[in-house]
């Protein structure tokens, strides 16, 4: 890319690498720049002054401020997918060929048919959407709404996915620094000498804060040699880390930091393999904030036309940047700090206008450097600016006196006084107070283990700076047990800083408090006269603070307006709650890895690989991924494929997965007291070798989970619970053991994962378990009866486990093998199957099957049920204490028209049955008081050729036989169904038993 | 009558494939080993037995069982503390496996076969603190984590046993990671993406060193 | 927020699971259903010091007893549940 010429920069000087220009693309039209610019010094180097549109007015706006705290150069950065809305101009890394679109303008910059919004200025104030948009109602949705829409938001998104990867990622330490100012760096350089692990976060990508522009002496040398002397020293201390490009957002309890780490977005799009940004959590024993300070503009009209800027921002752009925002500019200041502008500027060559000091006394010094360059200094203030769209052109001030004048100027350098950065030491309430002597709010409290140090503690000189962060490091290095010497703090020069408070200066036009949500002196003092005088009212009523840059050149301001307008100080008049983060940060790095298929981590069975082999359809169940049935050629939809499954298990044999069931070891000599307690039934006297289907309540009274539970052993427990809740579970046991049950010598392990277990079921299910077990295993109904439960040798040698019980209704029996032979399991089945025709079966057909014989699952384990709704009451025994006992006898527990678990089948029996079709009484009309339950569970069942299903209905089993009415609002389907017994299949259990 | 094969297959096996992966151009800065051939063996003691434990322990190991965060070293195997009163005796060679150890501490503990149960996974490389600091939230600096020290702990939401073994010849750190078997394929990917940016080379080894 | 687990040391919050107040015991088999009611549904509702279970489910799977100020959030005291690991409780 070829650009213009530079115009607006300086010949020599700057941190910019001018051996390496860069091209870039800002409104479509191409610029130059070097490498180490911003895209705002970018801009202004290239005379650029307006460089977008104010939110609500559409006013043209230029750069304000040199860093984070930007409110008006807002642009969109880049192009399709990667295009990122609400960029700052001034924090935006230049890179060749970036491309850049300034926002809030249609069609163009200059020509914005939304700046008629001025014209309507009255209107648009304080409340304005409260009040404007209130009726009539029915207009909301179709025209206030739509169109607030299209005027609205800050920029576009792109509407297409992130293609970037962002992570996260765990730091600790003793000591956290944010900020790389002469605060920050002595604070690190005290830590580190001492021997703390030091971690340093650094919002810019250069090192050295304020000093980069503004210079200063430490230790006898330019501040640039001793930051890069400093540098040195902590390279080469072994725990100190820098880390540029990363901002310190929040902190939260416990000594957890977040922070954003920008890794690539100076960048056109980050290198293969590597991430755009990074979240970092950074757990910190001690933490110091020398985040700085922010120069706070003065309020009055016209202050936000392009080419006003901080005064601090001129500095940076100068002397960091060698880029000049004007040719000849003014200075509005209230504070010795400003004047540093006045050598800037002569030193880079530029025309001082003149400058406008709100303070009665200036120095000899600054009056005799005045009359030397030849400009005037004006007591008074700045009444109004010139000049639209292409910046300032006059500037009208209003003398000590009541006498005006005019400057001709393109530029207007503002110096309101400098706000501490008080965002993260206020993140956990603190509320900062006031320090006169600055007129500033300054840190009063702070999260544990942090203190703030230099200029964002209220310490304005360079000496200060150093001292403060340098005995701010050491002591947080003692405190952290290191006892290493600090050696001696960095020295510097206690520059004088007076100040003269002025926030607003009253005159006509539109003076902005807000920036980037255009609010004005004036929409504060219509706050206060309509009652909205408290700070959190001020803030929403007028989108004070409220914007992405969440005040930061603002807030003060606003809040010292009100104080005038209302009679009250500043500090009565209070700040608002401080929340992180400090700066926006992309949800895609909240997110990092987790998104799209790594959401969340997934669980595969044992057999998993070779069930995709076998072309399986997989269903996400929890984390779980399950073979859900297994399509053949020729099949034309899943219910076809499932119908055969089920079909084929019924009339010969099938296998399916079920290892995803929790399985948990439970050891111990009190082992069958503690299931005693935990179940519904008693589980002590179940002999070895035997299994128990076990009921849970939770303490309520409802129930929890179910599952087998086998006796391996007289002090082994092997217990299984559903898929769904095996983690929970798991942990349910631990407190009872732990907590409710410690006298009991008990030991819980899971093993989930040891096992891969498979249901094998059918009537030929022996036949095919004799190619499988040693022919030794005795699996007859005498060796091996019906919920008969051991260790079996495999053919082949290997130990596994079978355990005769049944899901499906059929002669079945679970076989387990240790889990990394799950696979070769699934392999041997098929291979000693063949001649049987066994079929793979997935967890669709397993559902059909329990549905068929009135097995409960999920559906029906729905948290609001008792045991004796689902049919199980019997088994709850009288003879023990157990958990829910006591509750689950409450009377609405035990009333009689509870609604409990019945079978259902449609009249017709072409109906389609559906889930969540309510069941309400033949000839009454659907509603809330004819409601008598729903429909749970269906499937089509291949035995009986229709649709069938399970319901909680009111007193069901009472009313086996009743033709009820199913009426499904949501699909719009009204049938009438037979309650009938919820064992559509085999009902006396021959076959299991078989 | 068909004749089995009873084919061990980690829970690795599809998900891992050798070689360097991620950025290219570089020394890899971190190594990734599966070991796919071990014994791990849950130990728990019973209640009040705790004393018992750690002597049959020390009887059949010739040290003592570990009672806080580490994993101690024997002649033939591993103790690894997962948990109060708890540890994993990880081993090869069948040396220690659910028929001899239960003979040996079942008097004092319960012990359960987690051979299966579990992925293990070394980490490795100038790169495996920084890639492991993505996935894992405990501190991972020598003076935090020294040799020999083991957490169990989590990643990806999921708990692992990790611990920190002997460094390589090269100076280098060792993280050992014992991770769910259900999930290990997941983890993988997740270990994958961490590393990418580092290049990582990835290898199985049918024994641990 | 982080706690420090007395056998792993100070782990973040995501490697444990809260449940709730400390306080209540659970009752004798012989208790009424009004003292069973109470301690299932119970619960003081206090601004300060609280005492919690939480379970280090992502590390040691202990049951510990938290003492933690509900409104700073900070942890005073951290305690296992009484039948941690093999600890002999009673008889």
């Amino acid at each position: 890319m070829v650009g213009r010429a530079q115009t607006h920069r300086l010949e020599k000087g700057g941190l910019i690498d001018r051996s390496a220009p860069l091209g870039f693309r800002f409104d479509g039209k191409t610029f130059a720049g070097f490498q180490g610019d911003t895209l705002a010094s970018a801009l202004i180097a290239n005379g650029v002054k307006l460089v977008g549109r104010s939110f609500k007015y559409h006013r043209p706006r230029g750069i304000l401020t040199a860093g984070s705290e930007e409110p008006n150069a807002l642009v969109e950065l880049r192009n399709g997918a990667r295009r990122e809305p609400n960029t700052k101009a001034t924090t935006a890394e230049l890179y060749d060929g970036l491309e850049a679109a300034s926002q809030n303008r249609w069609p163009s910059l200059r020509h914005d048919m939304m700046a008629v919004n001025q014209l309507f200025a009255p209107i648009f104030v304080a409340g304005f959407y409260y009040k404007t948009f209130m009726w009539p109602a029915k207009f909301w949705e179709a025209i206030y709404e739509p169109a607030i829409r299209r005027a609205a938001g800050l920029g576009r998104a792109s509407g297409v996915a992130d293609p970037d990867h962002y992570d996260k990622a765990w730091a600790h330490c003793d000591v956290l620094i944010a900020g790389s100012g002469p605060a920050g760096l002595a604070a690190a350089l005290a830590a580190g000498r001492s021997g703390a692990r030091v971690i340093l976060c650094e919002e810019d990508f250069v090192v050295g804060g304020r000093p980069l522009a503004d210079g200063g002496t430490i230790d006898g040398m330019p501040a640039a040699e001793w930051i890069s002397r400093t540098l040195s020293e902590l390279a080469a201390l072994p725990d100190v880390r820098i880390m540029t490009r990363t901002t310190l957002f929040g902190v939260y309890d416990g000594g957890t930091h977040g922070a954003i780490e920008r890794v690539n977005d100076h960048l056109p799009s980050p290198p293969e393999h590597q991430v755009r940004q990074r979240l970092w959590r950074i757990v910190a024993k001690r933490s110091i904030v020398a985040a700085g300070a922010i120069e706070r503009p003065i309020v009055f009209a016209g202050n936000d036309t392009p080419g006003v800027m901080m005064a601090s921002a001129v500095r940076s752009y100068v002397e960091r940047y060698a880029a000049t925002p004007a040719r000849r500019i003014a200075l509005f200041t209230n504070n010795e700090d400003g004047w540093r502008t006045v050598e800037t500027a002569l030193g880079a060559g530029l025309q001082i206008a003149a400058v406008v000091d709100a303070r009665p006394d200036v120095s000899p010094a600054h009056r005799a450097l005045a009359a030397k360059a030849g400009f005037p200094i004006m007591n008074g203030s700045v009444g109004g600016v010139d000049g639209g769209k292409h910046g300032v052109r006059k500037i009208t001030v209003s003398l000590t006196g009541g006498a005006r004048a005019e400057v001709e100027a393109d530029g207007l350098a503002v110096s309101g006084g400098w706000n501490p950065a008080v965002g993260l030491t206020s993140y956990h309430r603190g509320r900062p107070k006031w320090q006169n002597d600055i007129a500033a709010f300054v840190p009063d409290s702070a999260p544990p283990g942090m203190v703030a140090a230099g200029a964002a503690n209220g310490a304005f000189s360079l000496g200060a700076c150093l001292r403060q962060g340098f005995a701010a490091g050491a002591a947080a290095a003692q405190d952290t047990g290191r006892s290493g010497k600090a050696g001696t703090a960095p020295a510097a020069d206690d520059e004088a800083f007076s100040l003269t408070p002025l926030w607003h200066v009253a005159g006509k036009g539109k003076a902005f408090v807000d920036y980037q949500h255009d609010v004005t002196a004036s929409d504060i003092e219509l706050a206060q006269r309509e009652g909205f005088e408290s700070v959190e009212h001020l803030k929403r009523y007028t989108t004070l603070g409220m914007a992405t840059d969440q005040g930061k050149t603002s807030n003060v301001a606003g809040l010292a307006i009100m104080a005038a307008v209302s009679g009250k100080s500043i500090p009565e008049t209070g700040t608002t709650i401080y929340r992180p983060p400090y700066v926006p940060v992309a949800i895609g790095a909240f997110a990092g890895h987790h998104r799209d298929e790594n959401f969340h981590a997934t669980r595969l069975t044992p057999s998993h690989h070779w069930a995709s082999e076998q072309g399986a359809v997989f269903v996400d169940t929890g984390l779980w991924k399950r073979a859900q049935w297994y399509p053949r050629p020729g099949e034309k939809d899943w219910l076809e494929s499932v119908t055969r499954e089920v079909k084929a298990v019924r009339g010969g044999v099938g296998f399916c997965d079920v290892s995803t069931l929790g399985k948990i070891d439970v050891h111990g000599p009190d082992a069958g007291a503690f299931l005693d307690r935990v179940y519904i039934n008693t589980f002590s006297n179940l002999a070895v070798g035997k299994a128990r289907y076990g009921l849970m309540l939770r303490e309520d009274g409802i129930v929890y989970d179910d599952g087998t539970t086998s006796r391996l052993a007289e002090d082994h427990y092997f217990l299984t619970t559903t898929t769904a809740k095996a983690g929970l579970v798991m942990q349910h046991l631990e407190f009872c053991r732990q907590v409710l049950f410690p006298e009991l010598d008990v030991q819980l392990t899971s093993v989930s994962d040891q096992w891969a277990q498979f249901s094998i079921a059918g009537p030929k299910t022996r036949d095919l378990l004799r190619e499988i077990v040693d022919p030794a295993e005795d699996l007859s109904n005498e060796g091996f009866p019906f919920m008969g439960a051991r260790e079996v040798t495999l053919r082949g040698g290997i130990k596994g486990r079978l355990f005769r019980i049944s899901f499906s209704g059929e002669m079945a029996f679970e076989i387990s093998v240790p889990a990394r032979y799950g696979d070769a399991l699934a392999r041997n089945l098929m291979l000693a199957g063949k001649p049987l025709g066994v079929t793979p079966y997935g967890t669709e057909a397993l559902g059909v099957m329990r549905i068929e014989k009135g097995h409960v699952a999920g559906p029906e384990l729905n948290g609001t049920t008792t045991a004796a709704d689902l049919g199980l009451g019997k088994m709850m025994s009288t003879k023990k204490d157990y958990i829910g006992r006591v509750m689950a006898g409450r009377e609405a527990l035990v009333a009689p028209d509870r609604q409990v678990v019945v079978g259902i089948k449609p009249v017709d029996k072409t109906s389609r049955l559906r889930s969540g079709a309510h069941i309400i009484p033949k000839g009454r009309t659907p509603g809330p008081d004819t409601d008598q339950g729903y429909v749970t569970s269906v499937c089509f069942s291949p035995v009986l050729d229709q649709w069938i299903g399970l319901g909680l209905v009111e007193r069901g089993r009472e009313r086996i036989g009743e033709i009820v009415h199913t009426h499904d609002p949501l699909r719009g389907e009204d049938y009438d169904v037979e309650l009938c017994s919820p064992v559509f299949y085999d009902p006396d259990g021959g076959r299991q038993r078989g | 009558m068909a004749e089995f094969s009873w084919v061990s297959r980690s829970p690795l096996e599809q998900g891992l494939v050798t070689g360097v992966h991620g950025a290219r151009g570089i020394k890899a800065g971190v190594l990734l080993t599966e070991i796919r051939n071990f014994d791990l063996i849950q130990v728990m003691a019973r209640r009040g037995k705790g004393v018992q434990m750690a002597s049959a322990a020390e009887a059949r190991f010739g040290v003592a069982a570990p009672d806080v965060p580490k994993a101690i070293q024997t002649a033939d195997a591993s103790l690894i503390w997962s948990g109060p009163d708890q540890y994993f005796v990880l081993s090869k060679g069948s040396k220690h496996t659910m028929d001899t150890l239960t003979r040996a501490l079942s008097q004092s503990a319960s012990l359960s076969d987690q051979s299966h149960a579990r992925a293990l996974i070394g980490v490795s490389g100038t790169k495996a603190r920084a890639m492991l600091a993505k996935l894992s939230s405990i501190d991972l600096h020598p003076q935090a984590l020294p040799i020999g020290t083991a957490a169990a702990t989590s990643i990806d939401h999921t708990s692992v046993n990790l611990w920190r073994g002997n460094d390589r010849p090269d100076g280098q750190a060792v993280f050992n990671l014992l991770v769910f078997a259900t999930f290990a394929e997941s983890l993988w990917h997740t270990m994958l993406d961490a590393a990418a940016e580092y290049g990582v080379d990835i290898r199985h080894s049918e024994e641990f060193a | 927020m982080r706690i420090v687990c007395p056998f792993c040391g100070e782990r973040e919050l995501g490697e444990f699971t809260y449940l709730g107040d400390a306080k209540p015991v659970r009752p004798a088999a012989s208790a009424s259903e009004d003292e069973v009611f109470d301690y299932v549904y119970l619960r003081d509702n206090v601004a300060g010091q609280m005492s919690e279970y939480w379970y280090h489910g992502g590390g040691c799977r202990a049951w510990l007893k938290v003492t933690r100020n509900t409104l700073t959030h900070e942890i005073s005291a951290v305690e296992p549940a009484a039948g941690v690991g093999a600890r002999k409780v009673g008889a």
